[in-house]
């Protein structure tokens, strides 16, 4: 586009990578949050606070509860609008599948159940009519936990790592995954333009003047850790592709894809439809007992990640358990299907083929449900020095042209100033208010978790207005003092967020560390402390008065 | 900044690389997972095979997307490409099912 080929592609690093920058941020902050998704929930619902637990018992526990499961009040709206007449009242649909999924670190189970109705769908397309229902329980006493209590962690922060919470149209999907691949297209500009990589890897100047230590950190952080963002970009955009990204078989390609569903279910001989008769269930705990067994046969002993029953009460239902993948790193589920009212096993899944083991291997290193702490610590490191590249890249932008726009009187280093603060500390604060809030709102309140919501979105909006009302400085070639006030504000209310933990629920650090270890909300507590550190570190190093000494130009690099 | 480049050649080129990349991988991945399946791969095989090749390409395409010297020639082959491999892949299709 440009006169040469290195020029174009600073502009695309350059542009790009600012507008697509502030996706990029929350997505690897996000990211980085939700490796202790779990311990997050564990922290905002003290209720949950004891050991994970295994999948319990079907026959003596969940059976029972999945009979207490009704339909959801929120599923029972959306489908009423989908369907022709009136739904049937809850109490009467028929449940006809049901799951249950849990994982080494959770305490608590997620199950789920799909109720079937008679009516008809006003699109004659839409052919997956049920009603859902869902809860999360104590698997110790099969107790159902209160609806409105929002799980932060792995409700909130997870989904916005993936979706900004963008749910109209799945756009935010769409966005995070156009960010993806500007992630891939930033690197690999970013070491077009550079070259000398290796040199890169090991040069910061913390002294310079900001625009060239915020350069050298830039480069730092970007190379050190390039294949970890290559590789999470990467994987995270194949994770959605065949659902999301280019849905073939939903749509071009959907009458290859169907007629080799037909293939495989007589392959599998895993009934498709229901048979319309009645049946007994037998003894789901023994097809658990048999599964485990032929685990352990394979070598691989270990414990149910998921449960599932298609066809329940019905003469073709089958019960599908899963191995929780907790000492591997590819998403593998060793399936075992059985036969519902006889116990007999229908299939065993057979080991994947090439493709699908690679293609296992990627989302399974993306999507980490493995049991390794120090691994999962190193995510979290990758995911922070992702946003460490991307905020010094804001940095770097301001830094270079904010001389030359003061002179001009342009504003437009001061809006992208302005937009970094609220994406680096305004994100930050507007989780650290979250957890206060979720610490401050009464127990029984209604409708608490959306109130916690709001403070999100409230404390973030703030930091926007903030850093706008803040910005004038920039356009004289200053730093914006908002940087600096939201750095506190974080503080402040990181180490609010540890004692209202305390206060609220007893559990201070000398307990959960030392008494009465617990780490996941140590863990929580001590990270926390952590970026309340940081966060008064940065402030202060703000705060000192900025040496102009070094008015050497920055060579060697092709910025456009 | 942008010497001798207009604001609609930019505008054209990233709407090149972001769409026009987009139809055209769309068709790659079509075209792949129908002829794999023809030749005998099982389907989810292909499929995901195509989905791992699709941001190998998409990212490739893009940046040729900004450094092509002919912005025409980049419409030219995104577009063409895109309906070509669209249509080949339903037509496949319709041979595979028979």
């Amino acid at each position: 586009m440009l006169n040469n080929f290195r020029q174009s592609m600073a502009w695309v690093h350059t542009w790009f990578g600012l507008v697509l920058g502030f996706v990029l941020m929350v997505a690897f902050f996000f990211g980085a949050l939700s490796v202790f998704d779990r311990e997050i929930d564990r922290w905002a619902i003290p209720d949950t606070r004891f050991e994970p637990q295994p999948m319990p018992s079907y026959d003596n526990l969940l059976k029972q509860v999945f009979a207490d499961l009704k339909p959801h009040p929120v599923d029972m709206v959306a489908t009423a609008r989908r369907v022709i007449g009136d739904l049937p009242a809850p109490e009467t649909m028929p449940m006809a599948s049901l799951y249950a999924y849990t994982t080494h670190r959770d305490p608590v189970l997620s199950i789920g159940g799909e109720f079937a109705i008679p009516n008809q769908p006003k699109d004659p397309t839409d052919d997956h009519l049920h009603v859902h229902g869902w809860a999360t329980i104590d698997p110790r006493t099969g107790k159902m936990l209160p609806d409105d209590q929002l799980k932060i962690g792995s409700n909130w922060f997870y989904p916005m790592h993936y979706s900004l919470q963008l749910h109209w149209k799945n756009l935010g999907i769409f966005v995070v995954g156009l960010a993806a691949l500007v992630m891939l297209v930033a690197l690999v500009t970013g070491v077009i333009m550079h070259r000398k990589i290796f040199k890169e890897f090991f040069t910061f100047r913390p002294r310079k003047r900001t625009q060239r230590s915020t350069l050298d950190l830039h480069n730092m952080s970007g190379v050190v850790a390039l294949p970890f963002h290559f590789f999470f970009a990467f994987t995270g955009l194949v994770i959605f592709a065949s659902f999301y990204y280019f849905p073939v078989s939903g749509t071009l390609l959907k009458p290859l894809h169907d007629r080799h569903e037909v293939i495989e279910a007589a392959h599998t001989g895993l009934p498709h439809d229901e048979a319309g008769v009645p049946a007994q269930m037998a003894s789901v705990d023994a097809m658990v007992a048999e599964a485990k067994r032929i685990w352990a046969d394979r070598d691989m002993p270990g414990e149910v990640g998921l449960l599932t029953i298609e066809h329940l009460h019905d003469a073709n239902g089958y019960v599908s358990i899963y191995r929780a993948g907790s000492d591997r790193v590819a998403l593998v589920g060793e399936g075992i299907h059985f036969k519902a009212s006889t116990g007999e096993v229908l299939r065993e899944d057979p080991a994947r083929d090439p493709v699908g083991a690679v293609n296992q291997f990627l989302t399974g290193l993306h999507l980490q449900h493995f049991e390794h702490w120090l691994l999962r610590w190193l995510y979290v490191a990758g995911g922070l020095l992702g946003c460490i590249c991307i905020a010094t890249g804001f940095v770097f932008f301001v830094e270079k042209r904010k001389q030359e726009h003061a002179r001009r009187g342009l504003q437009g280093c001061r809006l992208v100033d302005a937009m970094a603060v609220t994406t680096v500390t305004g994100m930050v604060l507007a989780v650290v208010a979250m957890l206060v809030a979720n610490r401050l709102l009464p127990e029984a309140m209604p409708g608490r978790g959306e109130w916690e919501k709001w403070t999100f979105w409230g404390a973030w909006l703030l930091s926007l207005l903030h850093a706008l009302w803040r910005s004038a400085p920039v356009a004289q070639a200053r730093h914006n003092p908002a940087w600096r006030e939201q750095c506190w504000v974080v503080a402040l209310l990181c180490v609010a967020a540890v004692l209202l933990n305390w206060i609220t629920t007893g559990d201070h650090l000398i307990k959960t560390m030392l008494l009465e270890p617990y780490w996941a909300v140590a863990g929580v507590d001590l990270s926390l402390l952590a970026c309340a550190l940081v966060s008064v570190l940065t402030a202060r190093r703000l705060a000192r008065p900025v040496e102009v000494k070094d008015s050497a130009r920055i060579g060697g690099v092709a910025y456009e | 900044m942008m010497a001798g480049v207009s604001p609609a050649a930019v505008v054209s080129r990233i709407l090149a690389a972001i769409f026009g990349c987009y139809a055209f991988v769309w068709g790659v991945v079509a075209l792949g997972v129908a002829v794999l399946n023809g030749a005998g791969v099982e389907y989810h095989a292909a499929e995901q095979a195509m989905m791992i090749l699709a941001f190998v390409l998409y990212l490739v395409l893009f940046l040729w997307a900004f450094s092509a010297a002919s912005l025409w020639r980049v419409w030219l082959v995104l577009a063409l490409g895109s309906a070509l491999m669209l249509a080949a892949a339903w037509q496949l299709q319709r041979m595979i099912i028979g």
